[in-house]
């Protein structure tokens, strides 16, 4: 996922692994459902249709195409380079043809879209005996626990001989297994099974020993942080290793940045994803608690981001980041100001939340109204506080300056505060200086480009 | 009974040449809340009897339990002096036309080292000082350090000689001895006094002098005292002669010869000092007939001094007697208030000259004519030095002293934190003063208002103030000076709930805990872990305490006390470092170097600081410190956060458009300097040096965006190409030990990497006294250590002193540093292993 920087040498000098496609073509159909997404394609009378590939896949996406082309009469596009993350459908790039549909490859986060959306996911091997085998082992006095598997996306075309061999192993647990259908218990993709297919909510993870089949990635980490359970298992393939994962230290981290959130005065909303009228919701909700806490907020859009386009906005406090829950720029330190959640906004300035929590909401469409975790937001009146970042007071000051003191003349707050933060810069446009710098006589200036001008020192 | 109402004391109010403001300053264990004890006895606020037991101004439980001062008290007594006293007291501005009430504002401090801060925050609105010295233990390292604090505030010392109860019975000095022994003394804090103050200064001569009457001998726990005033008086009459010049007479090199009725100069076979003589020979007397339980003795010595005792005290004898005898002979509270009222100025005399050391503004606005004429008719000027609780859980009074105009309840005014600059909104509130109240000690009572020269408390003012503040009536004043405490904040210990969901308690308990304590720093630091940071281990013992009964009430963890670390280098940056900003257009060239040694100190103490008008600074820098003149006035910032030991200066010459990128470069200064590069720890004694920047021509490519990135980038290659170390804080430690223990002391000091500069012993006594530096790292445990290690003879005081880069290179795996780097990396959630230089320098 680092390919949400642009930095121009990474974009030229990163190696992708390429893999090697063997030219069998009974391989190609079954690996990338070819007849099942044409049928997809025909049977919902699609006429123009995406295929977005991830970076890595995209040396097959010609063959991929030819294929497709056999068994549908639809337009056919490949998208490279997506907009923000090869996990999510790029549906602003899709809107550039007006496809219909997209067909999605490759790893997914399985967020929501408004544009139906096919999705093939990878398929890697496994052993299964072998893993199974690997759980016996270790995990000999948890036969009276409840426990939950669950596999990384790449697997799920072993899905029915998982659940067999998970269940016989152990009958009284439960499976997440991946669901391309929305249904009420759904969360990143994946409904919780018991042997006999009934479908349960993630909260009875709580009291589970889960356990995932898979690297340790964004999407593991997704879970381990906003699904709660009493323990998390990664048991990575390539390693055959099973650990136990914490991420308290994350947490901790995340607590401080909340404390930052309350510090802010100027807030950005920086929207990393264009998709689904989700986007402008969570856009609108965060408006609205900026407001409520009398914060000004910007909404900031600059494509992907990267360290430089932040900074640019040295007046802007904190960036709450709209984007993808596996976006990993959220954890990076290398910016300016830091990168929330829209969770952890909600939590710093919304009194209804619980500043203390065990488990993150890293999907931010469920703190819209009408799902999950939503929460109203109460008034709020002027208060100080302490804040144990700075050492200094904070004030929230929702009433606007001309009713609370007479310190200041009524007067237009807004602009009062942008003056404020402008007069602390010490440039403040072209300076003539007149009869303070000297005469000179005229200079041969800088010669050539600014990437290296010629008559540059060494 | 209490022998005034607060009417009475709202009455003196008024009265400002009546007024004293004063706090009782010593080393840890020298008896100042005993002694305290007398007067407040005198003022009738608990009986005679139970003074010297109760410490009356020992509010807390902790303290009554220990033994100890934690929290300065202060507490407001009435009395009346008598017509023959107030002749004494000559200058116009020091006492009101026939008023012979006093109203003295006390403030008890402690006198450990760990809580100086809090005898900072006392000092700062008392104009004198008692300092107790024990005379069997001499002027001790705390002695020295609140006596200079006090001079610095320009607070006028007193002196007071305490446990002479100890010196007679336990010691069973000779006269002769004890008078050298307080001849010492005296000298020693005058020694001390010249060294701080300037004769010629505003407040012009404040050394103490026992032929003066500003000097005090006695025993706070036995209640008794003098000065030469009250032995004077006794042989005035029967010598005919002048009582100041009696008094003169009667300290120093001053013998008479009872045989030939003649005073010399010199001592000779025949006569005697006049001070042992008449002074000390009648107190042995007293205590010799007593403790020898000789009873006609007594009965005519009773007789001699004057003393009849009353009929309960008749049967008593031994130290019982002695007690009642000494206390009726030489009251201690007389003796105190004498001292007080005649030698301590009044704000009227202070404020004169403690204004200039008080306001930022300038010295001829109201509040500053307001503050230094104690005007109660001019703008409402009060500093609040501290916050004490409230028995409402989280809220605070606001203690402070009305320097000009009047405090009212229901009064309108200004609130202005430390960061209030004038014209400015930061830090500023206008609120309604909810209540004032005067403080008693531990009771607190409502009061109408309170004008200049006073000490009061404020309600309803605490939420909008963290630590200190101004209180103000006048649109244009600036702050009162923010106060400098002489220790710091270098232990930590990081603290969670022990049930991780009273984490929000917790950090409610942090805030509350901030405010209580003048110089407890309670931080969320970025890795998320809450810090509470003292100047020692007892600071931070009590501060945990209160935090985990008073503010937060759920039970805490608490990790093993460390410091802080800072960044620094060790020599010039070996290259000249380029960093290219992302779009490649714009090259900044910067060197980094290390400062010379002091003037980190400097920046700290704000002799060199960023308000400084440029070519002054730029001038003492060439003089002190051999910087180029040029390149001295071109310092673009101090950090981090805009005053920090750390410089970025600019060296270009002639780079266009170099000022539009100034407020760019120095964010990102501000941040590099914030956290560097080895551990994300500040920056210390760091000069960068910035010698070309080539940028690109059209504005819109050289933004913050490319530049505050690049500037961080290139400041971190500069600090790695300068072989980049670490430095600890360091403790200075004085250990008062006998010589036996000495040995003991070398051992443990050795084992925790000390070095010990001085040894001498104090003149007089057996004791030895043992300088040393001590590792603040290394100091975990060590009075336990110390104790074990000497059989319970030595005892440490540790203040922080200085910055000392941890030998060793942080980049070499195996060293110490390497460790410390590795550990804080780790702690901070940071990527283990060094940072790559390849990361931050370009090439061309």
């Amino acid at each position: 996922m680092a390919n949400l920087t642009t930095d121009g040498k990474l974009c030229i000098e990163r190696e992708i692994d390429v893999q090697i496609i063997e030219n069998d073509e009974t391989e190609m159909t079954s690996r990338y459902s070819i007849a099942d997404t044409c049928n997809w394609i025909n049977s919902n009378k699609y006429t123009k249709v995406c295929l977005q590939f991830p970076d890595e896949l995209l040396g097959i996406s010609s063959k991929v195409y030819e294929e497709l082309k056999k068994g549908t009469e639809a337009d056919l596009y490949i998208l490279g380079d997506t907009s923000y993350a090869s996990c999510c459908a790029d549906v602003v790039a899709s809107m550039h043809v007006q496809s219909d549909a997209i067909v999605h490859y490759g790893h997914t986060c399985f967020s929501k879209t408004n544009i139906p959306v096919y999705i093939v996911l990878n398929q890697k091997s496994l052993d299964i005996d072998f893993t199974m085998k690997i759980l016996r082992e270790n995990l000999t006095d948890f036969n009276l626990k409840k426990m939950c598997l669950l596999y990384d996306c790449d697997f799920n075309h072993l899905k029915d001989d998982l659940t067999e061999k998970w269940f016989q192993q152990y009958p009284n647990s439960y499976i997440a297994s991946i669901s391309m259908k929305e249904s009420k218990h759904r969360f990143f993709g994946r409904v919780v099974k018991n042997a006999s297919s009934e479908n349960f909510s993630s909260e009875i993870l709580k009291d589970c020993v889960c356990i995932y089949v898979g690297s340790r990635g964004r999407t593991f980490f997704n879970f381990t942080v906003s699904v709660e359970a009493e323990k998390w298992y990664l048991l990575d393939p390539a390693s055959n290793q099973l650990d136990v994962i914490q991420e308290t230290i994350w947490f901790k981290r995340r607590r401080f940045l909340i404390e930052k959130c309350k510090d802010a005065n100027v807030v950005g909303i920086l929207v990393c994803k264009l998709a689904g009228d989700q986007t402008k919701q969570i856009i609108n909700r965060m408006k609205q608690l900026c407001k409520a806490n009398g914060k000004k907020c910007y909404i900031v859009s600059v494509g992907k981001p990267n360290v430089a386009k932040l900074a640019n906005f040295p007046e802007i406090d904190i960036y709450v980041m709209i984007a993808c829950p596996e976006n990993d720029l959220y954890d990076s330190r290398d910016f300016y100001q830091a990168l929330v959640y829209p969770y952890e906004l909600e939590v710093a300035l919304n009194t209804n939340r619980d500043f203390y929590f065990t488990s993150h909401i890293t999907n931010y469409e469920d703190l819209l109204p009408g799902n999950l975790h939503y929460k109203d937001i109460n008034d709020i009146c002027d208060s100080t506080d302490v804040s144990l970042i700075t050492g200094k007071i904070r004030e929230t000051k929702v009433t606007a300056a001309s009713s609370s003191t007479d310190l200041v003349q009524k007067q237009n707050w807004q602009l009062e505060n942008i003056g404020h933060s402008l007069s602390k810069r010490s440039w403040k446009g072209l300076e003539q200086k007149l009869g303070e710098s000297d005469v000179k006589q005229v200079e041969v200036g800088r010669k050539g480009i600014p990437l290296q001008y010629l008559n540059e020192p060494e | 009974m209490v022998n005034f109402t607060v009417d009475e004391i709202r009455g003196m109010m008024d009265k400002k040449r009546n007024i004293r403001n004063m706090s009782v300053i010593a080393h840890v264990d020298h008896g100042k809340s005993t002694l305290t004890d007398s007067l407040v006895s005198k003022a009738g606020i608990i009986a005679g009897a139970r003074a010297g037991e109760t410490r009356f101004t020992d509010t807390r439980k902790d303290e009554q339990d220990r033994c100890i001062t934690i929290k300065s008290t202060a507490i407001s007594m009435y009395f009346e002096l008598e017509e023959k006293d107030l002749v004494f007291i000559t200058n116009p501005d020091q006492r009101e036309k026939s008023e012979k009430g006093f109203l003295i504002n006390l403030i008890d401090s402690p006198g450990h080292v760990d809580f100086s801060s809090e005898v900072t925050a006392a000092l700062r609105v008392t104009d004198g000082a008692l300092v107790v010295v024990d005379c069997v233990s001499g002027v001790c390292v705390q002695t020295e350090t609140v006596l200079r604090q006090a001079i610095a505030e320009r607070i006028k010392p007193i002196l007071f000689m305490n446990k002479m109860d100890r010196a007679l019975l336990e010691l069973q000095l000779e006269a002769e001895e004890l008078y050298q022994t307080f001849q010492r003394i005296v000298e020693n804090v005058n020694v001390i006094i010249a060294t701080y103050n300037d004769d010629g200064g505003p407040m012009g001569e404040v050394r103490v002098d026992p032929s003066k009457g500003s000097v005090g001998f006695g025993s706070g726990l036995h209640g008794w005292a003098f000065t030469l005033k009250q032995f004077s008086e006794m042989y005035a009459d029967k010598f005919k002669i002048d009582l100041v010049k009696l008094m003169n007479r009667l300290w120093g090199e001053n013998f008479f010869n009872a045989k030939t009725k003649k005073w010399a100069k010199q001592k000779d076979s025949d006569n005697k000092r006049s001070f042992c003589m008449y002074v000390l020979d009648p107190i042995y007397k007293v205590f010799n007939a007593i403790m020898n339980f000789r009873k006609e003795e007594i009965d005519s010595l009773l007789t001699k001094i004057g003393v009849t005792l009353k009929h309960e005290d008749s049967d008593k004898d031994g130290k019982a007697l002695l007690k009642v005898v000494m206390r009726s002979w030489l009251p201690a509270g007389e003796a105190l208030l004498q001292m007080i009222a005649i030698h301590l100025p009044s704000p009227v005399v202070a404020q004169k000259y403690r204004m200039e050391m008080l306001y930022e503004g300038p010295h001829d606005d109201e509040a500053a004519l307001g503050v230094k004429n104690c005007d109660p008719e001019a703008p409402l000027m009060m500093y609040v030095s501290k916050m004490v609780p409230t028995s409402d859980k989280g809220r605070f009074y606001a203690f402070g002293r009305v320097f000009s105009g009047k405090v009212a309840t229901g009064q309108k005014a200004r609130i202005m934190g430390p960061n209030y600059q004038p014209g400015k909104k930061e830090d500023l509130y206008e609120k309604t003063i909810q209540r004032t109240i005067l403080m008693m000690g531990r009771y607190v009572e409502a009061i109408e208002d309170v004008p200049s020269g006073n000490i009061c408390g404020l309600v309803g003012v605490d939420q909008f103030l963290v630590k200190t503040g101004t209180i103000t009536t006048f649109k244009n004043a600036h702050n009162m000076k923010v106060m400098k405490f002489s220790v710091s904040p270098v232990v930590r210990v990081a603290v969670e709930p022990k049930n991780p969901a009273d984490l929000p308690k917790l950090v409610e308990g942090l805030k509350r805990l901030a405010k209580s304590d003048p110089m407890v720093q309670c931080i969320n630091e970025e890795s998320g872990e809450h810090i509470v940071a003292g100047a020692g281990e007892l600071h931070l013992e009590i501060c945990l305490k209160d935090l985990e009964e008073d503010h937060a009430c759920i039970p805490i963890k608490k990790s093993d006390p460390v410091v802080s670390y800072r960044e620094t280098v060790g020599e010039e940056s070996n290259q000249m470092c380029l960093s290219k900003s992302p779009n490649k257009h714009n090259r900044l060239f910067m060197r980094a170097c290390p400062m010379p040694d002091g003037l980190p100190e400097d920046i700290d103490d704000g002799k060199v600081n960023p308000r400084d008008d440029f070519k002054t600074r730029a001038r003492y820098l060439t003089e002190k410190y051999e910087y180029d003149l040029t390149e001295a006035r071109k310092i673009w910032c101090f950090g981090p956060e805009g005053t920090g030991p750390n410089l970025l200066v600019d060296c270009t010459k002639g780079v266009q458009y170099l000022n539009e990128i100034k407020d760019s470069v120095v964010a990102g200064f501000q941040w590099a300097a914030k956290e560097g590069v080895m551990a994300e720890e500040n920056l210390r004694g760091v000069r960068f040096n910035i010698y070309d920047v080539t940028l690109h021509t059209d504005a819109i490519h050289r933004g913050g965006g490319q530049i505050i990135p690049t500037t961080r980038r290139c400041l971190y290659a500069c600090l790695l190409t300068a072989a980049p170390r670490l430095m600890e804080p360091v403790y200075l430690c004085e250990i008062q030990c006998p010589e036996v223990a000495v040995g003991g002391i070398y051992g443990v000091l050795n084992r925790r990497r000390g070095h010990v500069f001085e040894e001498s012993q104090v003149a007089g006594t057996p004791m030895f006294v043992v300088k040393a530096y001590l590792p603040v790292n290394e100091s975990f445990g060590f009075t336990a250590d110390l104790r074990s290690n000497t059989g319970g003879q030595a005892f440490p005081q540790c203040v922080f002193d200085h910055w000392q880069i941890l030998p060793g290179d942080p980049s070499e795996p195996g060293s110490k540093p390497y460790a410390v780097v590795q550990e804080t990396r780790k702690r901070k959630g940071l990527k283990e292993g060094l940072p790559d230089l390849a990361q931050y320098l370009d090439k061309l």
